[in-house]
């Protein structure tokens, strides 16, 4: 891998394009006039470029923020910014969605009757603005770079659940978006798998660097992979604790037994245990 | 001990191969401590026919010109192999020790050689990482030259002994994937059992009728004797197999059928896509739906006959009625099937609304739609015998009514063994036209199968 990727491979400051901006977000649930609080004045600061990972348990409301940001559902209050400008906010309480914010989904959203190929053109296809020829081009480019060659013909289902995964961040890749949004892309995967993955997007990433929204639950994998870890608190959702993970980049999986990478987890674990807890302790009360 | 500059083009060589992407470093230490690079001029030859398998070759530079012996049936032959190609493969497959292609360098060319039984030792101490380099294998073999199964099948498997996993992750054609069903079917008991079923049946209705004669079945035609009238060059009651009049019944039945299939299909799968796809489009219509669906197509004969003239038009209304809310009811359960995520995938890469409809909701609701056709075709010929017993000339509901009337029992019975026939014939038709339509379906089933 060190053969590759270069000594700047961790750095941010060639990156210009996508910055977060989140500021005092809440977002109320009213189903049946019981109104649930999923976010609570919730503000991050993302700088463009960054691997930002959210760790928080299940069902806190991480992936209602994430909702927002890609524009599948609205917000109460508050306001989200893209690089300064205005994705919702006061005015305009739902963003619309674009392909300058891609999310790579829990379960995957391959299409199944596509071939990987056309998976991953389709983005520019809709957009209409280069040719099929160059569209293809480019797809088979990226698959080469991705390891995927080879593939271009088979339908998902016809493919490892792990090169699905990376199927669907090249897809997102290819309309060169700003921002990836992930909704705990690998939780069905075994961890054996999930090792493999993890390296995979770290090399994508060294190639594009896009700004990395990444909501997990998995303390392991938001401190391999990211930048920063924003500890979430459980229902409402709000930042509780910022984790700056410095080991630098470009990482292998060699780090997981280094001493840092110890002494992060042992800062975090707490935090994190004591907030599944209260999930859990809130869960049983609700059952 | 190979020194580190060149160590490290070696492993960049080997990880440029497509088969040797997914494997893990240490691997491809141990992989990279057996090869031995090897320089070509233009215009020489690697290896020849016949020659003994031995080593793996990738390409690092250049080009190799790599013509395939006609004896291995392979669909392509010759083939140019640049950078990050792999050949040679007969070295690693299972009862193949000689070459089975000519190679010669067309520029001065630059390889990788990998020892054949060394790549297998390493590969045995890692199973799971050598099966899918061996997938991988069976993959680009398959593709590149469309050789068949029996070659694919040598490919060496660490895991398990190779049987209906080499389908993975090959390419899978149409054609290959029914071969390989119709034998998986004729070496299960499937069809024994089927044909176990049908003599059963036949017995029962033979002592019934011809040897016990129980009471009941007394007027009731034994098979002997309908299948005698069936086949008969001169039937008693002017209706066989010989006979014009038969096929004229069943190409008529078989032309309403198509009539009110297609004019159902036509109109029941765009009104049950917008009904799916548009809330206040299904507020508008789809209560009304609701209320006339439960109606039972006999219950319209009446009004059938008094709207439509003439005896054709009834009796094709009625099988389109059924047939309509059968595939519109599908439909729109299709749509509401497909995960939102994908059309939020869609939306997030850019595309409109209407691409959405287009390029995900028409797709994703595909095999509910051909369900909906499965019972659609079925339900068409329920409705049609219906209406031909009612109203109409010709027909095989029509053969069934006026043979009744007529006291020629046996008749009866050919209209219905025929119906059987032909109604299974034409939903065996739709299930094939699903099939063909959805690839991605069919790979993905076989491939679950295993």
């Amino acid at each position: 891998m060190s053969a590759v990727i270069n000594e700047n491979a961790g750095s941010l400051d060639d990156v210009t394009d996508g910055a977060i901006s989140i500021k005092d977000v809440v977002k109320i649930y009213d189903p049946d006039g019981a109104a649930v609080m999923a976010v609570d004045h919730c503000s991050i600061e993302i700088p463009a470029g960054e691997i930002c990972m959210i760790v928080g348990p299940s069902g806190c409301g991480k992936t209602t923020l994430l909702n927002a940001i890609a524009g599948f559902h609205g917000i109460t209050s508050g306001s989200i910014h893209l690089d300064g400008e205005l994705l919702c906010g006061p005015q305009k309480p739902q963003a619309e969605p674009g392909s300058d914010r891609i999310v790579v989904f829990q379960n995957g959203a391959l299409f199944p009757w596509k071939t990987n190929l056309d998976n991953i053109a389709f983005g520019p296809m809709m957009a209409g603005k280069m040719s099929k020829a160059e569209i293809y081009e480019k797809a088979r480019g990226m698959m080469a770079d991705a390891g995927l060659s080879g593939t271009e013909n088979n339908y998902p289902g016809e493919v490892s659940s792990g090169l699905r995964r990376r199927v669907e961040i090249v897809r997102a890749l290819m309309n060169d978006p700003k921002v990836l949004l992930f909704d705990e892309p690998y939780r069905a995967l075994d961890s054996l798998t999930k090792s493999v993955m993890h390296e995979a997007l770290l090399e994508i990433y060294y190639r594009n660097k896009v700004t990395i929204f990444f909501i997990t639950h998995d303390l392991e994998e938001a401190i391999f992979l990211g930048h920063r870890l924003i500890i979430m608190s459980s229902r409402p959702c709000k930042p509780k604790k910022i984790v700056e993970v410095d080991i630098p980049h470009p990482r292998d999986y060699s780090v997981l037994t280094s001493t840092r990478f110890r002494e992060i987890m042992n800062e975090a674990k707490d935090v994190v245990h004591e907030e599944a807890q209260k999930a859990f302790e809130a869960g049983e009360k609700e059952g | 001990m190979p020194d580190p500059a060149n160590n490290s083009e070696i492993l960049r060589a080997l990880k440029s191969a497509m088969p040797f992407q997914m494997v893990p470093d240490n691997l491809i230490q141990e992989i990279a401590g057996i090869c031995t690079q090897q320089s070509y001029d233009s215009g020489q030859k690697i290896y020849d026919l016949g020659d003994v398998a031995d080593d793996v070759f990738i390409v690092v530079s250049g080009s190799v010109q790599h013509v395939l012996s006609t004896q291995t049936d392979a669909g392509k032959h010759e083939k140019t192999m640049r950078g990050g190609d792999v050949f040679g493969w007969a070295a690693v497959l299972e009862g193949q020790s000689t070459r089975l292609a000519v190679t010669v360098s067309i520029e001065p060319t630059q390889v990788l050689r990998i020892n054949g039984k060394g790549l297998i030792q390493v590969f045995k101490s890692e199973p799971a990482v050598g099966d899918v380099v061996m997938t991988r294998f069976a993959t680009l073999i398959n593709r590149e030259f469309y050789v068949p199964r029996s070659i694919a099948d040598q490919v060496p498997s660490f895991k398990q002994a190779l049987g209906a996993s080499s389908l993975q992750g090959s390419e899978v054609t149409t054609m290959a994937l029914t071969v390989y069903r119709i034998s998986t079917w004729i070496k299960s008991p499937r069809p024994y059992l089927m044909l176990i079923g049908f003599a059963f049946f036949l017995g029962f209705w033979m002592l019934s009728v011809e040897v016990w004669q129980l009471p009941r079945f007394v007027d009731m035609p034994g098979p002997t004797e309908v299948f005698t009238e069936w086949f008969s060059e001169d039937p008693y009651y002017g209706l066989s197999v010989y006979t014009p009049e038969y096929y004229k019944h069943i190409g008529i039945s078989l032309r309403r059928i198509a009539f009110a299939f297609f004019l159902a299909t036509g109109l029941g799968v765009p009104l049950g896509l917008f009904l799916g796809w548009s809330k206040t489009f299904r507020e508008f219509i789809f209560p009304l739906f609701e209320v006339l669906r439960p109606i039972p197509v006999l219950a319209w004969v009446p009004l059938a006959i008094i709207i439509f003239s003439g005896s054709e038009t009834p009796v094709v209304f009625l099988t389109f009625l059924a047939s309509f809310f059968a595939t519109t009811l599908n439909t729109m359960l299709g749509v509401e099937s497909i995960d939102e995520s994908y059309s939020r995938a869609a939306y997030c890469l850019g595309a409109s609304r209407w691409q959405t409809f287009v390029h995900v909701v028409i797709p994703g609701a595909m095999p509910y739609i051909f369900t909906g056709l499965q019972i659609s075709i079925g339900v068409a010929w329920f409705s049609l015998v219906a209406g031909e017993m009612v109203s109409g000339q010709y027909g095989l509901g029509y053969v069934i009514n006026t043979a009744y009337m007529m006291i020629e029992y046996p008749k009866i019975i050919i209209g219905m063994i025929t119906l059987g026939v032909v109604g299974y014939t034409t939903s065996a038709m739709v299930r094939m036209m699903g099939d063909y339509l959805m690839q991605w379906r069919v790979r993905e089933l076989a491939l679950g199968d295993n």
